[in-house]
């Protein structure tokens, strides 16, 4: 084809659409020339070749597939949702019940001592004070039980607190390696003191371990 | 984009109060009528992706983004608005974007992915050749001969149309389709002339 001033507007109108002045022009000429008479028919043939092609059915199997992945990934979007709503719910509620809280009236806790009571000692250590009382002493070991001051507690003092045993004079018992024993342990007396506040639902026990003056 | 005078287009003025009723549930929610509204869509979307990417798991993840993004903008869509020339404009974009990030591969065998497989075997081999003349013209073409091309001669888009979807002028089209169609002219005729 020597008319290369015409391919353009012959390639253009292959697929229609131009304007109609120039689509005229175009058949008047394609009417005289052969060889872009070919070169149009050639230009048609591809393009229907193309289009034909084009317009054959796609299988239904790929059609599922998008839209089956789309579904899935909205799905998916949706139950993110759903869990940050029952969080949200939850955070709401909680912070309702903290509001709830801090606006009660505040209160100061009164505390009471309400009763201070010394735990009754071991027996086989009130029997060992007993026999440190009667003035065995031979210089060994032995190990009294501590008394209000830190120290062995008298017998009128064990009877104000009405736990003195009625128990013989007990003969001393020498201290050898094999009955030493855990006496710290054993025969240390802690303090109980309990508490009472206004809130009725809260008593308060302190315990107090007094160590390192029973000797 | 107020011309349709498409045949896709045209499909879709033509159940536009059914578009609406469907569009106003798929907002509110409703996942069925999210699938109705991607049925009507599917062979616009996917069959343009296909083109313009070559290779139908292309296509598909394409086609995947498009609908995707489309459910996100349920409600910036206005019904009077034209459906399918927002679809045309996602999946191009979409597809420009698949294609910068992975170079074109060879995909010739694909091409016959796109056969039906109910057809007979002699129509089967015909329908072959034909995709594959189809796809390998397409990959001589440059990505914005192709997407003009696919819009304009495969989709049936006017020039008018293209040139909005694209965001360009009419004679930038025009010029692309040229180029396009006197590149695959030649490759097909090559393409026969060694076949015979």
């Amino acid at each position: 084809m020597n008319c290369k001033g015409w391919e353009e507007r012959i390639a253009l109108s292959a697929g229609g659409g131009l304007d109609p002045a120039i689509e005229a022009g175009v058949k008047q000429h394609l009417a005289e020339c052969a060889g872009c008479r070919e070169f149009a028919g050639g230009m048609e043939d591809s393009l229907n070749l193309l289009r034909s092609a084009h317009e054959e059915p796609i299988a239904a199997g790929h059609y599922t597939v998008v839209r089956a992945g789309v579904l899935a990934r909205l799905e998916g979007q949706r139950r993110p949702w759903r869990r940050w709503e029952w969080a949200a719910g939850l955070a709401a509620g909680l912070a309702v019940a903290g509001v709830f809280v801090a606006m009660r009236p505040a209160e100061t806790p009164k505390v009471i001592v309400a009763a201070v009571r010394r735990p009754e000692p071991p027996a086989v250590a009130m029997r060992m004070a007993e026999a440190g009382a009667q003035g065995e002493n031979t210089g060994d070991r032995r190990v009294r039980p501590r008394g209000p001051g830190g120290r062995g507690a008298s017998p009128g003092h064990r009877a104000s607190l009405g736990t003195e045993p009625s128990v013989p004079a007990f003969p001393r018992i020498p201290v050898t390696a094999q009955n030493r024993g855990p006496e710290t342990s054993a025969l240390v007396e802690p303090l109980v003191v309990k508490l009472i506040t206004n809130d009725p639902d809260v008593v308060i026990y302190w315990i107090a371990d007094r160590k390192g003056d029973a000797q | 984009m107020t011309g349709l005078a498409s045949p896709a287009m045209a499909a879709t003025l033509d159940g536009a109060e059914a578009l609406t009723t469907v569009l106003e549930a798929a907002r509110s929610g409703d996942l069925a009528a999210f699938d109705t509204l991607m049925r009507w869509h599917e062979r616009l979307v996917l069959a343009t992706a296909l083109r313009l990417l070559g290779k139908m798991e292309d296509a598909q993840d394409a086609s995947q983004e498009v609908f995707l993004r489309l459910y996100r903008n349920l409600n910036k869509l206005e019904v009077s608005q034209n459906l399918a020339g927002w679809l045309y404009r996602v999946t191009v974009n979409v597809c420009r974007d698949a294609r910068s990030r992975r170079p074109e591969e060879a995909s010739v065998e694909e091409a016959a992915e796109l056969v039906s497989p109910d057809a007979d075997p002699q129509q089967a081999a015909t329908r072959n050749e034909r995709q594959r003349v189809l796809e390998l013209s397409l990959r001589l073409l440059s990505g914005k001969e192709r997407t003009a091309l696919v819009l304009r001669d495969l989709e049936g888009l006017s020039t008018g149309e293209v040139a909005e979807i694209l965001g360009t002028s009419q004679a930038t089209v025009r010029a692309q389709i040229f180029q396009a169609r006197i590149k695959i002219k030649g490759f097909v005729e090559s393409y026969f002339r060694r076949r015979v």
